[in-house]
C-alpha cells in the first residue's frame, strides 16, 4: 500500500501537537520504523493510519484513497486487508489464544478446513502451541503481546500497522517477531511500525544494511527520514 | 462464508455466548421463565373458559313454537329452511302429540289435560345452533319469527348473553394482563442483555476494529436471546406438565374434579409451542431492543 500524506496536522484532545503541517510518503511494500520520543504521538500518528483518528486537518491518502471518507461499508472492506497491533486492542477475552487467531481469519474471510491447521503451525513457530487452548487472562503480557502480532499477521494484510509490537518481548519470543516481520515485509506487505525497543534497535543495527527497511523521526510534529535529520 | 457456515457459526457462537454470560444468562431465563409461567395462567384460564363455554354451547338449544293453526305443510317449510340455514346444526320436530305425550308423564298436568278435553300444545321444533353461530341466535330468531305460523322463539337469551359477556370480560382482561407482563419482561430482558453487551464493549470494539461484518458481530447476540428465550419456554413446559399431572390427578382423587385435564392433549400441546414461541419473541426483541442502544448503534 502507498502511503501519502500532506499538511496533515492532529491534535489530540488534550491539546497536544502529534502532526503540524506535516509531508510523508511510504511507498508501496516499504517497511518503515516510525521513531519517537514521545509514544503517545506514535500511536496517535499510527492509529491516524488505521482510520482511527481523524487528521485536524489536511489530506491523508493510502492507495490514492482518503479512508476518512469511506463509508462505513467500504471501511470495513478496507480493514480487511490491515492488520493492526495497538496496545488497547486486546484480545478477545472470553475466546482462547487459538479462538482469538482464528476469529480473525473467520472475519476476514479466510476460513476453510485447512485454517485451524494453519493456526496450530503459526503457534508452532512462534512457541505457543502449549498456550493454544488457553484464555488471555491465563496468559503473560510477553505472551498477549505475541498472540496480538500472530493474530495481526495471519492473513497476510497487505498493510500492518504496530505499535510497539516488541513491547514486553524478550529473548527468543523478540528474535522470533523480528523474523516474522521481515519474512511477512518479503511477501509484499507493508509495514509501519513504532519502537523505543532498545533491544530492537540494537537487532536493527544489525540490519543496517538492509535497505529495506525506512527509517524516520516524528518529532515536534514533524515527520522526517532519520538520515536528514538536522541536529 | 456461505449462508449455511455463517448460520452455524452464529447458532454456535450464540449458544457459546449463553455459556459464556453465565449470571446474566440465567438472570435472563429466570426472567423468561417467570413471564411465561404468568402468561401460562392468562393464556389457560381463557383456554379453559372458551373449552367450558364451547361445552355449554353444545347443550344449547332454542325452542320454536308453531301457532295452533300450522299444517304438515307448514312444518315441512320451517324444517327445511332450518335445515339448510347455515346458523343451524341440528334440526329435531317435536309434533303436539308427542310433546302431550311427554308432558302426560307428570300425573298433575295429565290430570289438567284430561280436564280440558283436548291437546292444548303445538308442534314445535328443537333447534340446535353450530359452535360458531352462537352469537347469531338473536338474528336466526327475528327471521323465524317473520313466519305467521311461528309463534315464538326460546332460547334462554338473557343469560346466554351475560354468560358470553362475562367470558369476553375475563378474556380481554387476560389478554391486557399479559400484554403488560409482557412488556415489563421485554424491557427487563432487553436492560439485562444491555449490561451483558456492555460487560463485552471490549470485545464489539475489538472486533470491530478487525473489520467483522455486522452479521458476525451481532448475529451471535441475537441468537443468544432466542436461546435464552427458548430455555426459559422448555422449563416452563416441563414445570406445567408436571404440575398438570400431578394437580390433575390429586384434584380429581380428592375434589371430584378435573379442571385441569377438561382440556385435551393437543390443546396443552398447542399451549406450550404457544409458550414456546412467546419465549422465543421475547428473547429476540429483548435482543434487538439491546442492539438499539446508542453506543452499540454507532457500531452497527
Amino acid at each position: 500500500m502507498l502511503i501519502q500524506g500532506f499538511h496533515l496536522t492532529q491534535t489530540d484532545p488534550s491539546g497536544f501537537s502529534v502532526l503540524q503541517d506535516a509531508y510523508l510518503s511510504f511507498p508501496q511494500g516499504s517497511y518503515t520504523v516510525l521513531l519517537s520520543e514521545n509514544v503517545m504521538a506514535a500511536s496517535a500518528f499510527l492509529k491516524m493510519l488505521a482510520g482511527e483518528n481523524r487528521p485536524s486537518a489536511g489530506t491523508l491518502r493510502i492507495d490514492h484513497q482518503d479512508i476518512y471518507a469511506f463509508s462505513s461499508t467500504q471501511k470495513r472492506r478496507w480493514l480487511l486487508e490491515v492488520g493492526v497491533i495497538f496496545s488497547d486492542f486486546k484480545l478477545l477475552s472470553d475466546r482462547t489464544l487459538e479462538e482469538n487467531i482464528s476469529f480473525t481469519l473467520r472475519t476476514k474471510g479466510f476460513w476453510d478446513e485447512s485454517s485451524l491447521g494453519a493456526v496450530g503451525q503459526l503457534l508452532a513457530k512462534a512457541g505457543l502451541s502449549d498456550k493454544a487452548k488457553l484464555r488471555p487472562e491465563q496468559l503473560t503480557d510477553g505472551e498477549k503481546q505475541m498472540a496480538m502480532a500472530l493474530r495481526a499477521m495471519i492473513f497476510r494484510p497487505r498493510l500492518l500497522l504496530a505499535d510497539d509490537p516488541f513491547h514486553g518481548l524478550e529473548g527468543e519470543m523478540f528474535q522470533t517477531l523480528f523474523r516474522f516481520f521481515r519474512e511477512l515485509h518479503k511477501t509484499g506487505t507493508a509495514l509501519v511500525l513504532s519502537t523505543s525497543q532498545p533491544s530492537f534497535l540494537e537487532e536493527a543495527k544489525k540490519a543496517e544494511n538492509d535497505p529495506a527497511i525506512r527509517w524516520v523521526q516524528l518529532e515536534n510534529g514533524v515527520i522526517y527520514p532519520l538520515e536528514e535529520k538536522v541536529s | 462464508m456461505n449462508f449455511i457456515l455463517r448460520l452455524g457459526y452464529v447458532i454456535q457462537e450464540g449458544f457459546r455466548q449463553v455459556i459464556r454470560a453465565g449470571g446474566l444468562s440465567v438472570a435472563v431465563i429466570t426472567i423468561v421463565t417467570a413471564t411465561l409461567l404468568q402468561l401460562s395462567l392468562f393464556l389457560g384460564v381463557t383456554r379453559v373458559l372458551d373449552h367450558a363455554f364451547a361445552s355449554a354451547n353444545q347443550k344449547f338449544e332454542m325452542a320454536v313454537f308453531l301457532s295452533a293453526s300450522a299444517t304438515s305443510e307448514d312444518d315441512a317449510r320451517i324444517e327445511d329452511f332450518l335445515t339448510h340455514d347455515g346458523r343451524v346444526d341440528s334440526v329435531q320436530l317435536i309434533t303436539k302429540e308427542a310433546a302431550l305425550e311427554e308432558f302426560r308423564k307428570d300425573p298433575s298436568v295429565d290430570q289438567m289435560v284430561k280436564a280440558l278435553g283436548e291437546n292444548p300444545l303445538t308442534d314445535s321444533f328443537t333447534v340446535t345452533l353450530k359452535n360458531e353461530s352462537m352469537d347469531q341466535a338473536d338474528s336466526l330468531a327475528a327471521d323465524l319469527k317473520k313466519d305467521p305460523q311461528v309463534d315464538d322463539v326460546s332460547y334462554g337469551k338473557g343469560e346466554w348473553e351475560t354468560v358470553s359477556n362475562l367470558i369476553r370480560v375475563i378474556r380481554w382482561t387476560g389478554f391486557l394482563m399479559a400484554g403488560l407482563v409482557f412488556v415489563t419482561a421485554l424491557f427487563i430482558v432487553a436492560n439485562t442483555l444491555t449490561l451483558a453487551l456492555w460487560a463485552r464493549r471490549e470485545d464489539i470494539l475489538s472486533m470491530e476494529r478487525l473489520g467483522a461484518p455486522m452479521w458476525m458481530r451481532w448475529g451471535p447476540y441475537l441468537c443468544e436471546g432466542i436461546f435464552q428465550g427458548l430455555i426459559g419456554s422448555i422449563i416452563v413446559t416441563v414445570i406445567l406438565e408436571a404440575v398438570r399431572r400431578a394437580a390433575g390427578q390429586a384434584l380429581q382423587k380428592y375434589g371430584g374434579f378435573d379442571i385441569l385435564n377438561a382440556l385435551p392433549a393437543q390443546e396443552w400441546i398447542g399451549l406450550y409451542l404457544r409458550l414456546m414461541v412467546i419465549g422465543i419473541v421475547l428473547g429476540i426483541l429483548g435482543a434487538f431492543w439491546a442492539l438499539q442502544k446508542k453506543w452499540i448503534k454507532e457500531r452497527l
